[in-house]
């Protein structure tokens, strides 16, 4: 399509509710750079940005900036996991945790486990082909960071209370393939969880089921949480 | 799904205060009846663009005092337009922070002379919040590019300044209620629930050429209120 076709879709595409084929071609435009369809959209953009100006305004609670400001400016004491995840409020058992998930031969023996945990996890997030995918209730709420090359990167506030003897298992659930296991763990005592999967990553999907300790070959039961990429 | 919410009415505000430039700790005094929606235009005057350089550079180099400022000149509102969206103050949270942690881990792309920060937060704030509720309800599983095509940094790029400043608080108020019902609602279900145009066609049981016509008619109205570059 043309840019003269694609001028009446600017502002759709700008508030994301443009559909294919005009919101490929948009965006084909825009990858190319196009000097019609960038200012045009920039445009769109600008009009869509000042709507935020008609939202009532609301205090958000006090503590958010104190969460926000914690993911640069650790305080002495805490882990990598309070700096970056919020969520993982337990600096210490999420040490731990980081310390028991990375498989021990991807962990070079001379660094300290939680810097190079730390290394790994920012790697992967800073990734420019990490897909990045959100879920949500009835389960629980959080994101998966999945880079092709590096790894995988959970997060999740509210999971479910495990009953002994059970743990979290993630899945790596490739195009048209069988869930690969891809590591156990637990959550905090908050049902908060970060997890952290080094290695590469062929997925079309991830998934999170409940299973025996020690995980399974495969799920034995139906996924509590199941997100495509 | 929840219905949208009304946007907010005119509003009028005097500012008895210093101009530019200003710290995160100073405050501006302000007169007005409505004290609740005072503080946005407080905000909407920090938004106006004028320290987006000097802000993204230190952003850049990875200051931490930069997210400080960076929090305290854009968070309120990026907490009020998720929240508009997802309607949980909890999830909110969770949302403006990764908005801020997805723009400090982006900043290096962000040109600090020419980008204009203010809005590019805000369209990582309001994609967060639609990624989510289109995730909850399970219906329109897009692909994340379509959310980092439309938060590239490059589309900031030379972006007027004071697409966020107190004038256009004032203005797109205004222009809101110039909208006919329909118009309004269309923007409201796309702003608000993420809807796409065919979505909007169900949901109003209007075909999808009268949406299409009603978006564009909206957004011109918009546009013409704002004084902006009419784009299409």
């Amino acid at each position: 399509m043309n840019c003269e076709e694609l001028r009446s879709d600017y502002a759709a595409w700008a508030m994301g509710t443009a559909e294919d084929p005009e919101r490929s071609e948009i965006t084909a435009h825009l990858e190319r750079d196009c000097d019609v369809c960038v200012p045009g959209v920039r445009s769109a953009l600008a009009t869509v940005t000042s709507m935020s100006l008609a939202v009532r305004q609301v205090d958000p609670p006090r503590r958010l900036r104190k969460r926000i400001l914690a993911l640069v400016m650790p305080e002495p004491g805490k882990s990598w996991f309070s700096f970056w995840l919020p969520w993982a409020v337990s600096a210490a058992f999420a040490l731990a945790l980081l310390i028991v998930v990375i498989p021990r031969a991807a962990t070079p023996p001379a660094a300290h486990p939680g810097e190079t945990a730390y290394k790994e996890v920012i790697d992967i997030l800073n990734d420019p082909l990490t897909k990045d995918a959100a879920f949500g209730e009835p389960a629980a709420r959080g994101r998966f960071f999945v880079s092709p090359s590096k790894g995988v990167v959970f997060i999740a506030a509210h999971l479910p209370t495990l009953d002994p003897g059970r743990t979290f298992e993630m899945w790596v659930i490739p195009d048209g393939g069988k869930p690969i296991p891809a590591g156990t763990f637990h959550a905090l005592p908050d049902s908060t969880a970060v997890y952290f999967h080094q290695g590469p990553v062929s997925a079309a999907a991830m998934a999170i089921s409940v299973e025996p300790d020690g995980g399974s070959p495969q799920p034995t039961t139906t996924p509590i949480i199941v997100t495509k990429l | 799904m929840h219905a949208a919410p009304a946007f907010s009415p005119p509003l009028v505000l005097v500012l008895t205060s210093h101009p530019y430039p200003f710290s995160s700790q100073q405050r501006y005094h302000l007169q007005s009846a409505d004290r609740m929606i005072l503080p946005a235009l407080i905000l909407a005057l920090e938004l106006s663009g004028e320290h987006d350089e000097e802000l993204a550079l230190r952003l850049r180099r990875k200051e931490p005092q930069a997210m400080a400022d960076l929090y305290d000149r854009f968070g309120r509102l990026a907490y009020s337009v998720i929240l508009a969206v997802v309607r949980d103050a909890s999830l909110a949270e969770d949302l403006v922070q990764e908005t801020f942690l997805r723009v400090w881990n982006r900043a290096h792309a962000f040109e600090p002379g020419r980008g204009a920060l203010g809005p590019w937060l805000l369209t990582i704030a309001r994609n967060r919040a639609i990624d989510h509720i289109r995730s909850v309800g399970s219906r329109m599983q897009r692909n994340s590019s379509e959310f980092d095509a439309r938060e590239h940094p490059s589309l900031f790029v030379d972006m007027e300044r004071d697409v966020l400043n107190n004038d256009h608080a004032r203005i797109i108020r205004l222009a809101m209620a110039k909208l006919n019902e329909n118009q309004r609602k269309v923007i409201e279900l796309a702003y608000y629930e993420g809807l796409s145009q065919t979505e909007m066609a169900d949901r109003m049981d209007q075909p999808l050429g009268t949406i299409k016509t009603w978006v564009r008619g909206a957004l011109k109205v918009l546009r013409a209120e704002l004084g902006q570059e009419a784009a299409a």
